[in-house]
C-alpha cells in the first residue's frame, strides 16, 4: 500500500513536521510505502491555466516539472495526505501549488453531481484522502477549512475521506494519538 | 471612509493579459479612473515569486485606497500565486499597520455556472481582508466566466449588460468611499441565460467545445487517456 503526503508547510513549522513525521511512523510500522513531499521545496510552477492537461496533452500538464510526479505519485496511491497551515480558511500557497496543478487527474467534461456542474473523472479508481490543516490559537477559521476540504471532495470523490484540525497550542505530546486516530478514521488499518 | 484616491487592481489569474479576471476588473477599474480615481495593476503570478515584484506590490497596495482582487476560481479557492500574494500582504501588514483604511474588494470568476461554487472562496477572502485590517468593500462573482471570452466588457451586448451595470454602480458606489451595495452585488450576479439553460448548455455544447478545443490541437482521440494508470 502506497501514501504519498503532500506537505504545504512553511519552513520552521514544528507542528506539522511533528504531525508528518508521526503519519510516516505509523505507516511504516504498518508495512506501507511511504513517501513525504516537502513541497516548499520542491519545484512546480504555478497552473497556467491553459487547459493544455485537458486538450493538448490529456491527462499531463504541459509544464514539464516536478508537478507532472506529484500528479502521477497522487493517482498512484491508496492514500493521500494533505498538511497546510489553515491560511484565512484556505490551503497554503505551497499545498495550492500542488492541487492546482493536479486536475488532470479529472476530465474536462461537465457532469451535474449533487445537483451542480463538476467535472467528470477520468481514471476508475482515486485514492483515500486525508486533509490536515493546522489552526493558529488566535484564529477560527476551522468551519472554512473544513467547507473547503468537503467541497474538494465533490470534486476528487475519493472512495474515503476525512478531513480534521489540529490547534498549534495543543500539547504536541498529542500529535500521536490524533494521528493515529485519523488514520483509522480514513480506514487505514494497521 | 473618505473619498479614494488610488485604486489596485491586483489580478490572479496565472492568464495574464488574457484573463476574463482581468477583463471585469479592467471595466470596474476604468470606471473608477472615469471618476477621478488613479490606478495602477498588478499580475500576482508576476509579483510574488522575486523580492523586487513583491516589494513593488506591496507599495502599491500601501498606495491604494481601493485594493480590487480579481480572480478565477481554481479547485475552490484561488490560484496559488493569489494565495502566496494575501499570504505575503498580511504579513506585511502584521509588521506594520496600515496608516490609512483601505477598502478591499473581490471579483470572482468561475467556470461553473452556479456561484455557489464560490460561496467559500468568498469566506477566505473575507478573513483575509478581516485579518488584514481592510474594510470590506463587497464582492462581485461572475458565473460561467469562461463564456466572456477574454474580449472587453461591452455595455450594449444583451450578455454582458447586467455584469457592465452592476459593475457601473459598483464604481460608483466605491468612487464615493462606500461599500458595493447589494443592488450592484445582485445585478452582476445575475447570469445572462437561466441557470438550468447554463447548465444544460454546460453539459452539451460546453462539452463539445472541449473535443473541438482538442481537435484543433490533434488530440481528441486521446481526450479519455489514463497517462497515469495505476500499476499496481
Amino acid at each position: 500500500m502506497k501514501v504519498v503526503i503532500f506537505n504545504g508547510a512553511k519552513d520552521g513549522d514544528f507542528t506539522l513536521e511533528t504531525i508528518e513525521k508521526s503519519i510516516v511512523d505509523q505507516l511504516v510500522k504498518a508495512g506501507w510505502e511511504v513517501e513525504p513531499i516537502e513541497l516548499r521545496s520542491t519545484q512546480i510552477a504555478p497552473c497556467l491555466g491553459c487547459f493544455g492537461c485537458w486538450v493538448k496533452t490529456p491527462g499531463t500538464c504541459v509544464i514539464n516539472d516536478a508537478g507532472r510526479e506529484t500528479t502521477r505519485k497522487a493517482i498512484q496511491s491508496d492514500l493521500m495526505v494533505w498538511l497546510t497551515p489553515i491560511t484565512f480558511g484556505g490551503y497554503s500557497s505551497e499545498l495550492k501549488k500542488a492541487l492546482d496543478r493536479i486536475i488532470p487527474i479529472l476530465l474536462p467534461y461537465f457532469k451535474v453531481y449533487h445537483g451542480q456542474i463538476h467535472h467528470q473523472m477520468r481514471y476508475e479508481r482515486y485514492p483515500n484522502l486525508l486533509v490536515i490543516g493546522v489552526q493558529e490559537p488566535d484564529t477560527d477559521y476551522e468551519e472554512t477549512f473544513v467547507a473547503l476540504a468537503e467541497r474538494n471532495m465533490l470534486n476528487f470523490r475519493p472512495p474515503a475521506h476525512v478531513v480534521s484540525v489540529f490547534r498549534r497550542d495543543k500539547d504536541p505530546k498529542t500529535i500521536p494519538a490524533f494521528v493515529g486516530e485519523q488514520l483509522k478514521r480514513v480506514e487505514v488499518k494497521s | 471612509m473618505s473619498q479614494p484616491k488610488n485604486a489596485l487592481l491586483l489580478i490572479g489569474s496565472p492568464r495574464g493579459d488574457k484573463s476574463n479576471s482581468r477583463v471585469i476588473g479592467k471595466f470596474l477599474i476604468d470606471k473608477l479612473e472615469q471618476k477621478g480615481l488613479v490606478s495602477e495593476e498588478a499580475f500576482a503570478i508576476r509579483s510574488v515569486y522575486t523580492r523586487e515584484g513583491t516589494e513593488k506590490l506591496l507599495k502599491s497596495v500601501d498606495n491604494a485606497d481601493i485594493v480590487v482582487l480579481a480572480t478565477p476560481l481554481y479547485v475552490d479557492s484561488f490560484p496559488s500565486p493569489m494565495i502566496r500574494a494575501l499570504e505575503l500582504i498580511h504579513e506585511h501588514r502584521k509588521a506594520a499597520a496600515p496608516t490609512k483604511q483601505q477598502m478591499l474588494v473581490a471579483i470572482m470568476n468561475s467556470g461553473f455556472p452556479e456561484k455557489q461554487h464560490m460561496d467559500i472562496a468568498f469566506k477566505i477572502i473575507r478573513n483575509f481582508a478581516q485579518a488584514s485590517n481592510f474594510k470590506w468593500g463587497g464582492e462581485i462573482r461572475v458565473g460561467w466566466g469562461m463564456a466572456l471570452n477574454s474580449e472587453p466588457l461591452n455595455e450594449k451586448k444583451s450578455m454582458t449588460r447586467k455584469l457592465t451595470k452592476g459593475l457601473s454602480l459598483a464604481a460608483a458606489n466605491l468612487s464615493t468611499g462606500q461599500p458595493i451595495s447589494k443592488e450592484a452585488e445582485e445585478s452582476v450576479s445575475v447570469l445572462f441565460l437561466p441557470l438550468f439553460v447554463a447548465k444544460t448548455m454546460s453539459g452539451l455544447f460546453g462539452n463539445r467545445e472541449w473535443d473541438t478545443q482538442a481537435k484543433k490541437n490533434y488530440a481528441k482521440d486521446k481526450m479519455r487517456d489514463r497517462p497515469y494508470e495505476n500499476n499496481q
